[in-house]
């Protein structure tokens, strides 16, 4: 007598069944953690905890490059010339930095701003950190940083160096940080132009520019007009230099110019860099 | 007929893929020397796993695949989950059209892991909108492009360690 079999192992051709109810469940599962994620940033939560175990990782990544520069500097400087240029360097840095504090009290001044209120709304707590590699992470902009939560470094705060705004952190651990830098894709951020006109959103290109994709035609914007933070999002100190127009293209409607901004700062080339917070 | 494959080879494809992991890792930390803009670089990731995929290497099911692509977005993910979804999206792409079509020769493999790439960056572009404001094209189709090399130079790298 035939044996009875079931209707899936008769089939003639049923090679390579696909588990489709793994998968659905698995694709329900993947939504679910996107959106978990998305709402309570569990990625970051999980990237503090574990940075204890990717510290290692950037420590060998940057090794190379590390042992490089210090073989360099070993045979170009002796102990005592290098103590004395990294002091110089130091005090260069924190002049710059005031220099430009100093700039923005000024321009503050013009347009008749109360000078105490003004004092209290720009105070700011600053921690200064140092850029290690990489400067890339799977294809995003990232700059690291060798100070982390330990330093009282938070999320979200302000990036900045003696030329003007460098970026955001988004991610911190005991001993390093990340920062996203203003020209990186995901960036964008409030500003208004130096004369106190236009409030607009500056977004990063990925190419070392920003970009205003629209901005409006019957508002007078000319080369070299520079634009400062705006402080509308209560993220980033008012009146932070952030770059240049270099470029005003016409778009598709006439109602609207496509603006190219420089940045004043390129994170790369400085080794030293501030954290602001401020204080509320 | 099915080839059954003995315990040391599965050991061997499963130390191979752990390296190949560790590579990506390594490499993905890194920009690429020759293009000055630091944006453009292949996904190291996926052209691992559609090698692996392709190559039927590893013993790949859709648990291992989740479990590794939350591991890659713990790594160097931006969004949890992302990666677990992309690579269970490129099992799913490579299983219908494996079903639909006989795939054999080389050629029809390379096109297959290029179709293959495409989607990949097609989920990873969609899933990535919640959170990247914007994303150039041009770039987008340079790392398509350098994920596919990326892909190929897997496949050759497994071919000369695994396959011979």
């Amino acid at each position: 007598m035939a044996k009875k079999e079931s209707r899936g192992q008769l089939k003639l051709f049923n090679r390579d069944a696909f588990p489709l109810l793994s998968f659905c469940t698995l694709f329900i599962l993947c939504l679910i953690i996107m959106g978990a994620d998305y709402r309570y940033q569990i990625l970051k939560k999980i990237k503090s905890e574990l940075s204890l175990i990717t510290s290692p990782i950037t420590y060998i990544v940057n090794l190379p490059a590390n042992i490089i520069n210090y073989s360099k500097d070993s045979l170009l400087t002796n102990t005592l010339l290098k103590e004395k240029i990294k002091n110089l360097q130091e005090a260069n840095y924190s002049l710059s930095i005031k220099i430009q504090e100093n700039t923005l009290i000024k321009s503050e001044n013009k347009i008749l701003r109360n000078t105490l209120k003004i004092k209290k709304k720009f105070k700011i707590k600053e921690v200064t950190a140092e850029i290690i590699l990489p400067n890339v992470k799977n294809g995003f902009e990232i700059i690291t940083i060798n100070k982390g939560f330990k330093d009282n470094i938070k999320t979200g705060s302000a990036v900045i160096n003696n030329a003007g705004l460098v970026g955001q952190i988004i991610n911190t651990s005991k001993a390093y940080s990340e920062v996203r830098p203003i020209t990186s894709e995901a960036y964008a951020v409030p500003a208004i132009m130096d004369n106190g006109k236009e409030n607009v959103i500056l977004y990063g290109n990925g190419n070392g520019e920003l970009e205003i994709p629209f901005f409006p035609a019957r508002s007078s914007i000319q080369i070299n007009d520079t634009f400062v933070t705006s402080g509308v999002d209560d993220l980033y100190p008012k009146g932070i230099n952030i770059g240049r127009v270099i470029e005003i293209e016409p778009t598709k409607s006439p109602k609207f110019n496509f603006i190219v901004i420089a940045p004043f700062s390129q994170p790369t080339t400085f080794s030293q860099i501030t954290i602001v917070n401020k204080i509320k | 007929m099915i080839l059954k494959k003995t315990i040391a080879e599965q050991k061997k494809e499963r130390n191979l893929l752990i390296i190949l992991f560790f590579i990506a890792l390594f490499l993905s930390n890194l920009g690429v020397p020759v293009i000055a803009d630091s944006a453009i670089m292949p996904n190291y990731f996926i052209a691992l796993i559609i090698t692996f995929i392709l190559q039927k290497l590893g013993n790949l099911n859709l648990y291992k695949l989740v479990i590794i692509g939350l591991l890659v977005d713990i790594l160097v993910g931006q969004l949890l989950g992302q990666y677990a979804f992309i690579f269970i999206g490129i099992y799913l792409a490579n299983h219908i059209i494996k079903k639909v079509l006989s795939i054999k020769s080389e050629k029809q493999v390379f096109t297959l892991s290029f179709f293959l790439t495409l989607i990949s960056f097609f989920i990873l572009w969609v899933s990535s909108l919640s959170h990247s404001i914007f994303i150039s094209p041009k770039i987008i189709l340079f790392q398509i492009i350098l994920t596919f090399i990326t892909t190929l130079i897997f496949s050759i790298i497994i071919k000369r360690f695994i396959l011979r």
